[in-house]
């Protein structure tokens, strides 16, 4: 991170700082600002994108975690959401649980399924747990399409919405203020884990593995730590994603979910959490700003179906423009950006930063 | 110098995107339509679309409905849940429809209903299964279905086929996708042959991407049965007969009729495979099935014009309810319309689709059942329009 | 004896398919997720080639072959190329993308609708009965006798002939290949072309025997346990591994239900995971205790 010149920490406390200068509280009040008031301007449309991409969050901060921080490659990820949100579903259905017993049911669960399909693969390097991951997938669609099929929900379970205390969470503006709080709980939680011993670990791991054995740290361990960390995030988001949608049907949970939350931490930009933002909020947005760029083009309607089939080409399209490009994701470009701005009229850093 | 230029572009079209908004004519009558165009099942839906495109084009050429023209917009749900219910919410608050239409698999359902109730507009469900809230008593006010295949009542009509074709002891496979509906309709059928008299000898439920249907098939051979049912996605269906053909077996297949049947019996030519629906086959070459072939090929489809029945009767339906909603519509309008619907399906269907109410279904609905017969080397129809009461 | 056959032919399938696997990984260590795609993609050239070309069955499957093996090309010089100094994660997501790419591309140009290459061939998928109650279809013998030919091919090249070796030896030491003079870009391109090839050619068998529809790329997804139960890199071990666990799908579907054979093959990938990590001929990476 670049910084113009002149700021100096001098305790130990600042170097805990999450917010440095008084130029990043402005623009966070700013942001808060602009937060909370969006919902009151905004379209149902909007909004419902919002909370979309809110919901989503949750999902790629854990897979950043895990893949970002940790360096394990992971194709399991609709899988524990589908875990997490058929656990919700089971729950509600069979014993009328409230949502209070739901959550935590659903982050047990992932953690269960984690230890089952990380202790065998993380013993070894390579793609192996992508592999065993893969197969959880599989494995948990089965079991929530047997589910469906012996209750006899064709098209589906129906969840009537969560009562937090007073609130029935009916209201997409109350589903949106809930969402930001657990957002910002959980990327404040995810920068202070990176910033601990154990994020240090898996940058450690991540980078070399034999040299972060040979420093000390266990690294099966600190392996299996990231896994059973990001499952558990996963599971609960997919509790809050039965709840949101008030419907779990083992056909939404599909690999194409699992490649959407790839794309949007690579795309974002792998080791950071301001990447997972970026690239959730990129990745939820592009299907519909890639329909509303087709509607500008004035098609014919009967062509239009021609036109869908090369809206859904072109997400791997720019997937590919991102990776080839621009390996560092969005977060590069965001960074190279304010660092523009930050050391104008200089151009480099200065040395040792 | 490249990575600049498109970083550049890729953030202009994006805020151009989300600002700006494409306005609809204020004179016309706006229906929305979230589909799955791409995607799982698009082979089914797509065809919706195409007959709705060409159906209301050549509509808006003789001058609309009540004088105004007819304007549909479309937006692909590739079969993604949360992509449906964002595109609903929009349809609905920002481009102000009269009504939702859904062509998308069943996954899209409870998210769009839940739309359509809570801005109270009716959803009118045009190409996938009908949802059990369209069906009497418990009939949802907003939920409406046109569909070809009913649950339950499918099951019904073939099993009795099947006991009044065999005149003799029925040794029944049963047939189905492990998706959800067709197992829960398979499992329903299995229950209702017991109480029919009809020995269900072997239940395959096959996983969606099968390289191979041989194994599914020789068990049914193996069990011995004369008779085999399937309800599932065509594929599946034909496949299954196809293997089951291979293998030997001597059996008749009774399967029920998506919207390419027609074409496949032609390509199968084989005496034994039944096929049943509640939609005319082109073979028949009446009126109308002249009518959509030349409005296919004058319109250039993009599907074939044996698949696009199902649509044309979507938009056929969708025609009369805008006809008889007065102007200036709003949705308790066309809702009020749809309660209260009997449109003539001029040989599409076996008799005229009527709604009610309490049954957005519809009040009657008349089978028929085909199949290829070598000697006239021709689709015949094996039993004419048989009535089922939908109560 | 008709489960064995049924295991047969599903077990070639599965060696076609996995071929191409194998092939990518072994030369540069990067999963193909885009298989299923490059599989059902072969199906389509066949299509076209037959409605436009040629109507007879060897000429349109020559000349769909080569589409498929040209495919396997430009895809390493326009896309893959660019990834060979990013780790192997990206390159993998890259697979990914171009597949989706590869989708939304082919239901633009051949629509989603169900289509049937087989009729237009000229050609009869009749069944044969070889013994007392098993039988096979043409197709089923095709696949069979492609499997096994393109594995004859592919060890003898990649054992005796001159590209064989520096194949191999591209796979197993780049630096030090690249050292020695090797061309890798050559290299990697020929292995990406094979492998297009060899699934094209499963695709296209797959599309006569079955019928195609834009739904099959989910069978190369299935494909994958084979791969890791016979070992990521070695080409032997696909044989055995796909026999297993054909059997494990077969049996499941006779003595389980029908349903359970969809994660039968996960499951026995699970079980090798346990047992023994890196497949039946696998090269042995280190096992960490936990």
């Amino acid at each position: 991170m670049a910084f113009a010149s002149g700021y100096f920490k001098t305790s130990y406390a600042s170097d805990l700082f999450l917010l440095e200068t008084r130029t990043h509280w402005v623009f966070l009040i700013i942001l808060i600002v602009g937060l909370i008031i969006f919902p009151f301007i905004a379209s149902p449309f909007l909004l419902d994108l919002a909370n979309q991409v809110f919901l989503a969050l949750i999902g790629a901060i854990a897979l950043m975690l895990l893949t970002g921080y940790a360096g394990q490659i992971s194709l399991g990820h609709a899988g524990f959401i589908a875990a997490g949100a058929f656990t919700t579903a089971i729950l509600f259905k069979e014993l009328n649980a409230p949502i209070f017993v739901t959550l935590p049911a659903s982050g047990l669960m992932g953690a269960i399924l984690g230890i089952i399909f990380g202790l065998p693969s993380l013993r070894l390097k390579g793609l192996y747990l992508a592999l065993s991951t893969l197969a959880m997938h599989f494995i948990v669609t089965y079991l929530g399409a047997e589910y469906e099929t012996k209750r006899g929900f064709a098209t589906g379970v129906l969840i009537s919405p969560p009562s937090l205390g007073a609130f029935k969470m009916e209201d997409p503006r109350l589903w949106y203020f809930l969402l930001l709080l657990i957002d910002i709980l959980v990327i404040l939680f995810s920068i202070n884990l990176v910033r601990s011993r154990s994020g240090r670990a898996w940058i450690a791991i991540r980078n070399r593995e034999v040299v972060a054995e040979t420093l000390g740290i266990k690294v099966p361990f600190y392996k299996l730590s990231a896994f059973i960390a990001s499952s558990i995030m996963t599971s609960i988001a997919g509790c809050l994603f039965a709840y949101y949608r008030g419907f779990v049907s083992v056909e939404a949970f599909s690999l194409f979910m699992t490649i959407e939350y790839i794309a949007m931490i690579i795309i974002g930009g792998l080791g950071s959490i301001l990447g997972a933002v970026f690239g959730t909020i990129f990745v939820v947005l592009l299907p519909y700003v890639i329909d509303a760029i087709g509607k500008m083009l004035h098609v014919p309607t009967r062509l239009t179906t021609y036109m869908f089939a090369i809206q859904y080409g072109s997400f791997g399209l720019i997937m590919i423009i991102f990776l080839v490009l621009e390996p560092g994701g969005l977060v590069n470009i965001w960074n190279r950006i304010r660092n523009y701005f930050i050391l104008w009229p200089f151009k480099y850093k200065p040395l040792g930063k | 110098m490249l990575r600049k230029t498109l970083l550049g572009m890729g953030l202009l079209f994006f805020i151009m995107a989300l600002l700006l908004r494409p306005a609809f004519a204020q004179d016309a009558y706006l229906v929305g339509c979230s589909m799955a165009v791409t995607g799982p099942g698009a082979e089914i839906y797509g065809p919706v679309k195409d007959a709705l495109d060409i159906y209301f084009k050549e509509v808006n050429a003789r001058g609309g409905i009540n004088g105004h023209p007819v304007k549909l917009i479309i937006e692909d749900n590739a079969a993604q849940p949360s992509k449906a219910a964002a595109d609903a919410k929009k349809l609905v608050t920002q481009d102000k429809v009269l009504l939702l239409i859904n062509a998308s698999l069943s996954s899209t359902y409870a998210p769009m209903v839940q739309v359509a109730q809570q801005f109270k507009v009716p959803i009118f469900f045009a190409g996938g299964v009908c949802p059990d809230e369209v069906y009497p008593p418990k009939t949802d006010p907003y939920q409406y279905c046109s569909t070809a295949f009913g649950a339950k009542y499918d099951s019904r009509f073939a099993l009795s086929f099947i006991k009044e074709e065999a005149k003799g002891p029925v040794k029944l496979g049963l047939v189905a996708m492990n998706i959800p509906i067709s197992r829960g309709e398979i499992d329903f059928a299995e229950e209702l042959s017991k109480t029919m008299g009809i020995e269900a000898v072997d239940k395959e439920v096959t996983p969606p991407p099968t390289p191979d249907y041989t194994p599914f098939a020789a068990k049914i051979k193996s069990a011995g049965a004369n008779w085999a049912y399937a309800w599932a996605p065509w594929g599946c269906e034909v496949r299954v007969f196809e293997a089951l053909r291979k293998l030997g077996w001597e059996g008749k297949y009774l399967a029920y009729a998506h919207i390419n049947a027609e074409d496949e019996l032609r390509r199968l030519k084989d005496d034994g495979f039944y096929v049943f629906g509640t939609n005319a086959f082109f073979a028949d070459n009446s009126e109308i099935h002249k009518k959509i072939k030349a409005a296919s090929e004058r319109e250039k489809s993009i599907f074939p014009y044996t698949q696009l029945a199902e649509g044309w009767i979507a938009a056929t339906v969708l025609e009369e309810i805008l006809k008889k909603t007065p102007w200036p519509p709003d949705p308790e309008k066309v809702r009020s319309a749809m309660n209260q619907l009997k449109v003539d399906i001029k040989g599409l269907k076996g008799g005229p689709l009527a709604w009610t109410m309490d049954n957005h279904y519809r009040t009657a609905t008349y089978y028929r059942v085909y199949k290829w017969d070598s000697k006239k080397n021709g689709i015949v129809i094996v039993k004419d329009w048989t009535r089922l009461e939908v109560k | 004896m008709q489960l064995i056959m049924n295991t047969v032919v599903l077990a070639s399938l599965y060696c076609l398919i996995c071929c191409g696997y194998v092939l990518i990984y072994r030369a540069s260590r990067v999963l193909n997720l885009a298989h299923g795609e490059l599989m059902t993609i072969g199906g389509y050239f066949l299509f076209t080639v037959t409605i436009n070309l040629f109507a007879g069955p060897i000429p349109s499957f020559l000349l769909a072959c080569i589409f498929s093996l040209t495919l396997g090309f430009i895809i390493y010089f326009f896309l893959m190329r660019f990834m060979t100094g990013e780790s192997v994660f990206a390159a993998v997501l890259v697979t990914v993308a171009l597949g989706i790419l590869l989708r939304g591309l082919m239901t633009s140009i051949w629509t989603s609708q169900l289509w049937h290459p087989l009729q237009h061939l000229g050609m009869e998928n009749s069944s044969h009965r070889l013994m007392e109650e098993a039988v096979i279809s043409t197709f089923g013998i095709i696949k069979i006798l492609g499997a096994a030919f393109l594995y004859l091919v592919l060890f003898f090249c990649l054992k005796f002939t001159r590209w064989g070796l520096r194949m191999r030896a591209v796979g197993e030491n780049p630096l030090l290949a690249s050292r020695r003079g090797i061309k890798l870009h050559k290299y990697y391109a020929f292995s990406w072309g094979i492998a297009a090839f060899s699934g094209g050619f499963a695709g296209m068998i797959q599309a006569c025997d079955s019928g195609l529809d834009p739904g099959m790329f989910v069978i190369g997804l299935k494909a994958f346990p084979v791969v890791l139960v016979g070992g990521l890199d070695s080409l032997v071990g696909v044989i055995p591994g796909a026999f297993i666990v054909a059997l494990a799908e077969i049996l499941a579907i006779n003595y389980i239900s029908p349903q359970a054979s969809e994660s039968a093959p996960f499951i026995v990938l699970l079980a090798m995971l346990l047992i023994r990590p890196w497949g039946l001929f696998g090269t042995k990476e280190e096992l960490e205790r936990v």
